[in-house]
Order: structure tokens, then sequence, then C-alpha cells
């Protein structure tokens, strides 16, 4: 599904390089579910900001869904992203402008669908995260919680193969984690290709499969002792 | 295909910019359109023909000094016209009352019934003889010219009747509209006798340009009468490519002839496009005036335009990355920009084309203005329509250029 070889991506200032990716590999099968983790400034959304097609990078290859994706042009990557890709960002970024329904509409409106089945697809959505009653708010109306089930919700309404989320649940309180994880997970279990960056261990552990990001590079975790040290003080509440 | 519904949704949350946007555009509208009208009507009386051979005119006017007795000027007055005949370069000269454009001049109401209790029309009256038509280079289109023994030499107090007048055809065709005037009586201002129609000219314009003469601009009537008085004013024809050579070669023989005379001033002598220039200089002031205003108009509202998108683009550049994140290509911004501003720029005409018809109909009642043409009203909507769309194309095209990834930086 998401296939990175030898990607780099490097960002110039006029005074200094910086290597945010180097040498980085990951592949993510169809209908997996992954969770990334790292300390902060490791690369994490960098990552997640070019496999969701948002950035170009500087070196290597990146196949999606088995194309080469340095090779599109502007319009054809919006295409990809508006029909293969949900995105869940950490500050939920729904538009302030726009009721719930109007903002679960966005995607759908640019992949020029018909308004019935929009409406449709919106009311699914909605029904699904638990905020149908809710339509006719505006984001400032709800609570962290409910925007980024809003949110998901939008990612959700086009039926993306793939979901891109960056730590969804950093914003919330740990329910409201727990309540978006297992929407994610319930998301997952219908064939969704999940890759979720978080801090959460917990979270983490709940994943199929955990990725490591440090400076840069997705490191083995089997080799880092660290990484299991702190899953097992997730799981049992007591150092190993 | 742009989105309309969500984009008057996202309209309805940000009021205060747009309203102020809208009621620019329809104040704009409603003065700019009005403006154009009137410098349009402007234009229309300024460059309206008086009728005469203006190229080759020239007008002088006299002050006889030292003459008391208005017998005598009237002999010296005839004696200039005689000499000015006689000029080499001169096709043919008159002595006048007034001319077109000149300023001042005699009107009065004109019957064509003895008992007629109201004017039918409003008319100039020229006072010149048999040589008005040929110096003027007006055109006979029927009847006759006057005859030298037709012409009266009096003071303006004891001015009589004349048997004899010919009209312009404008004021032919208002007074008889069912046949020729030719022939016929008409009755000038109380007068009891009639004078008889018995020439009839294509076109003779009034002295005077203002808005106030529109509704009788082409009513003359010329008498055979040569007035006598302290001032005498001539208009000379000069012969095709003479006219500048005149300007200074009459007023030095008329000097030469005698010298009881001052001709200065800026209305001594000048050529027909000098006349013309001063009739018209407050309507050619005010249509410069008019259309410098719209032009700042049309400046500031486009930079209200440009100004507010701006702040609007700057505003919503993260939910612009999120947009693009969410699928949205560079042209789906670019167009969101363009139809908001469309809209809003639709909402301002139809209140400023109504506005525009609104204050058009108190100006019609306050100042005798005509009826804003809808052509005017329909131009304007298109112009500021275009304005908005050109206005908001830089701000909107900085929005396209709003990378994705901008959704995901944080704020
Ligand atoms: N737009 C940018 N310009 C310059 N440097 C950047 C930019 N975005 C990220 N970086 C740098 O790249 C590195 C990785 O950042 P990021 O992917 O945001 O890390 P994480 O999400 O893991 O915290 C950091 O050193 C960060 O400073
Ligand atoms: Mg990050």
């Amino acid at each position: 599904m998401l296939k990175m070889t030898h990607l780099a991506k490097v960002y110039r200032t006029e005074v200094v390089e910086t290597y945010a990716l180097r040498d980085f590999n990951i592949d993510v099968k169809e209908g997996e579910f992954v969770a990334v983790t790292g300390p902060s400034g490791s690369g994490k959304t960098t990552f997640l900001t070019i496999a969701g097609l948002l950035e170009t990078f500087s070196g290597g290859q990146y196949h999606l869904d088995g194309i080469e994706v340095s090779q599109l042009n502007d319009n054809a990557r919006s295409k990809i992203r508006n029909e293969k890709i949900g995105f869940i960002f950490q500050a939920f970024n729904l538009i302030p402008d726009l009721n719930v329904f109007d903002n679960v509409e966005v995607p759908l409106r640019y992949r020029g669908m018909k308004a019935a089945e929009r409406k449709q697809r919106i009311m699914d959505a909605l029904e699904r995260v638990g905020l149908a009653s809710r339509a006719k708010h505006y984001p400032a109306e709800l609570s962290g919680g409910q925007q980024q089930r809003v949110a998901i919700a939008r990612a959700l309404a086009g039926s993306p193969r793939l979901l891109l989320a960056d730590e969804p649940t950093g914003n919330l309180d740990t329910q409201m984690a727990r309540g978006v994880m297992e929407l994610l997970e319930e998301i997952h279990r219908e064939g969704a290709t999940i890759v979720m960056v978080t801090h959460d261990p917990e979270l983490a552990a709940r994943a199929q499969r955990n990725v490591h990001i440090i400076d840069g590079q997705v490191v083995d975790l089997a080799e880092d002792p660290r990484f299991h040290h702190a899953v097992h003080e997730a799981r049992t509440g007591t150092p190993a | 295909m742009p989105h309309i519904k969500p984009i008057l949704a996202a309209l309805k949350r940000h009021k205060a910019g747009t309203i102020l946007i809208a009621l620019q555009i329809a104040l704009t509208l409603a003065i700019v359109c009005n403006a154009l009208f009137i410098i349009q009507q402007r234009v229309t009386r300024l460059s309206r023909p008086t009728g005469m051979d203006e190229s080759n005119l020239v007008a002088i006017q006299n002050r006889w000094v030292g003459v008391t007795d208005a017998a005598a000027a009237g002999v010296l007055t005839r004696a200039d016209v005689l000499a000015l005949r006689q000029m080499p370069g001169v096709q043919d000269a008159v002595q006048v009352n007034a001319f077109p454009l000149r300023g001042g001049g005699w009107s009065t109401g004109v019957r064509v019934d003895v008992d007629g209790k109201k004017p039918i029309a409003h008319t100039t009256q020229y006072f010149m003889d048999e040589h008005a038509l040929a110096t003027m280079g007006v055109k006979l289109i029927a009847g006759r010219n006057f005859r030298a023994d037709e012409v009266v030499t009096t003071d303006p107090d004891k001015i009589q009747t004349s048997p004899q007048a010919i009209v312009s055809k404008a004021l032919a065709d208002k007074l008889y509209p069912d046949g020729s005037a030719l022939g016929k009586p008409i009755y000038l201002g109380d007068d009891r006798t009639p004078s008889t129609v018995i020439g009839v000219v294509e076109r003779l314009q009034v002295p005077w340009g203002a808005a106030w003469t529109d509704d009788f601009a082409e009513n003359s009537v010329i008498l055979p009468v040569q007035l006598t008085g302290n001032f005498s004013t001539y208009l000379i024809r000069a012969k095709p490519g003479q006219q500048a050579e005149l300007v200074k070669a009459a007023p030095a023989m008329l000097t030469k002839l005698n010298r009881l005379r001052v001709i200065t001033g800026d209305r001594g002598v000048r050529t027909f496009e000098v006349v013309r220039e001063q009739a018209y200089k407050s309507d050619r002031g005010l249509a410069i005036l008019m259309g410098v205003i719209c032009l700042i108009l049309l400046a500031i509202t486009a930079a209200g335009i440009v100004g507010l998108t701006s702040f609007w683009v700057g505003q919503r550049r993260k939910q612009i990355g999120v947009r693009r994140a969410l699928g949205a290509t560079k042209h789906d911004i670019l167009s969101y920009f363009l139809t908001e501003n469309l809209m809003i720029g639709i909402a301002g005409v139809v209140i400023g084309a109504l506005m525009a018809v609104g204050l058009n109909l108190w100006m019609v009642t306050q100042f005798e203005m005509a009826r804003l043409s809808m052509a005017y009203v329909a131009a304007g909507v298109i112009a500021l329509l275009l304005l908005g769309q050109a206005a908001v194309l830089a701000p909107a095209m900085r929005a396209a250029k709003v990378p994705p990834v901008e959704a995901t930086r944080s704020v």
C-alpha cells in the first residue's frame, strides 16, 4: 500500500540544511494498522506529510498503491489525496466558518459527487462517530473530542483506503482519546489501512505494528530494548 | 463548478466585511452610473453643432467711445459692416445682436394664434440683415432670404414687429407640426401683429449652451432688423484658410477706420472655436471633475476588495491548506475566491442598481435631470463585477499557492 525506499527529505533555509528524513525505509501493507512513535522532532510529521502527498521529497522512492508518486503533477496529487487518503490532524483542522455537515462535505464536493450521495455519506459518517445530531453545529460549539470525531467523519466520508493520523489524540484527555482510538480500530476492522503517529505507548501498543523513528530514520524495535521496556510498562503498569 | 452554498455559508460568518464591500460596490455603482450619464449628457451638449460654418467664423465685439447719439452709432456701425465686407479674405459679414453660444441674447415666447394665451414655444430672436445666412453659413431649406429693402434700422427701445421672419426648422416644426410654416404667421412676445415666415433654415442654435436652454436649444427666429446702440457686434465669415489672418487684420482695419472704439478683453475678437470653448467651459470642467471622481471611487473600491481579500486569504491560510489536503486543486481555491467575490459583487450591484435609479429619480425631481438610461446601469453593473474579479485575482492567486502542507503546521 505504502512503500518508501531510501527516501530523503531536506528542509533548506538560507543558513541550514535539515535532514528531516534520511535513508528512510518503510513498507505498510494493505489493511495494516501501524503506529509510528518517536521523539519530538524525529520526523514523524514529515513522514506523514510525504506519505499523504502534502509535500514532495528530496530523494529516494515512494510508491503509493503501486504508483511512483514523484512523477505526478499537482492536480493528480490532489485527486489521490481526495480519493484514496483520509487525514486526521492533531489540531482537528475543521473549517471554523462551516458547520459540521458542511465540514464533512468538503472532500466530497471536491470529488464532484452528486448532492444526494453526499448527503447520504455525510449522515452515515456522522452516525458512525455519534454526532448526527450535531450536524448544524459549528466547530466552536463542540468539545475537542467531538471536533476530532467530526474530523474522523470527514476523513471517513470519502471511504479512503489509507487513513493518516498525526497524533489524533494529542489534544484530547484520556477518555476522549480512548473513544477516538476505538473508532480507528473499528475503521481498521472494516479494511482501511491506518498509519497513526502517537506519543501514547498505550495506544501504540493497540496497533498491529509499531514503527519507531529516531533522527529521521526507522529503527528496528526488536533491537532496541528501550522499546520493550516501554511496552511492558504500558501493558502492565510496572517497569520491566 | 464552484460551490455556491458553502461559500455563502462561510460569508454569513464574515458579515461585517461582506456588507462593507457590497455597500461600497453599491455606492460606487450608483454614483458612477449617474456621473457617467451626466458626463455623457454634457458631452452631447458641448459637441452639438450650432448650424453655422464654425471653422471660418470670427466674432468681434466693439464698444463706441464718445458717441452719445444712438443714430450716430448706427451710422458708424453700418460703416464698419460695409468696410468688413470689402476686406480681402472676408466672404461676408453681418452686424448682429447675438449669435449662437455668445452667452447673451434675446428670447421670448411664440404664439401662432393672436389670441393664444400660452406661447407654444420659446425662441431666441436674432436681429440681422440680408447677409445673415451667407455670413453664418446656415442652410436655407425653404422660402427665401430677406431683401435689403426689408431691413429696418432701429433703436432697441423703439423696435416694431417685423413683417418678415426667418425661422429655424426646429421652431417651424414646433409651431406648425402638421405642415410647412412657410407663409404662416407667428406672434413674438405680446405682439398683436404677426410676422410672416418667409424662410426656414436647417439649424441655428440659441446664444446659450447651458442646460436651461436644452428644450429650446435650436428655436431661433431671424428678424430683418439692425439695432443701434453703444455696442456693436460683428460676425465675419472668412474665406477658407483666412480665419487666423482675419483675427489680426479685422480689428486693425476697424481701428484704422475710426478710433472712437474699444475692441478688447477676452470677448473682443474671437474665432468661433474660442467662443465654443468659453461657452462650454463649465460643462467641460464638470465632466472632467465627475470623470475624476468616478476614477477615484473605482480605485478605492478596487483597493477595498484587494485589501479585504488579502486579509481573508491571510486569515484562512490554514483552512486553505486543509482544503488542499482534502483534495482541492489550485484551481478550486482560485475559483473559491473568485466566486466569493462574484457573490458579494452581485449583492452589491443589485443594491447599487436600485440606488442608481433612486438617485437619478431624486435628481430628476430636484434638478430636472433626464431619466437615467438603463444601458448605463447595465454597463455599470458589468464594469463593477469585472473590476471586482480583476481586483480579487492577485490575492486569489496567492491563496491558490498556499501549499497543502500548511494543514499540518501548528498555529
Ligand atoms: N517546514 C520546515 N522547515 C524546516 N525544517 C522543518 C520543517 N518542518 C519540519 N522541519 C524539521 O524537520 C525535523 C522533523 O520535524 P517533524 O517531522 O515535524 O518532527 P515530529 O513530527 O517527529 O516532531 C525537525 O527538526 C523540524 O525542525
Ligand atoms: Mg509532529
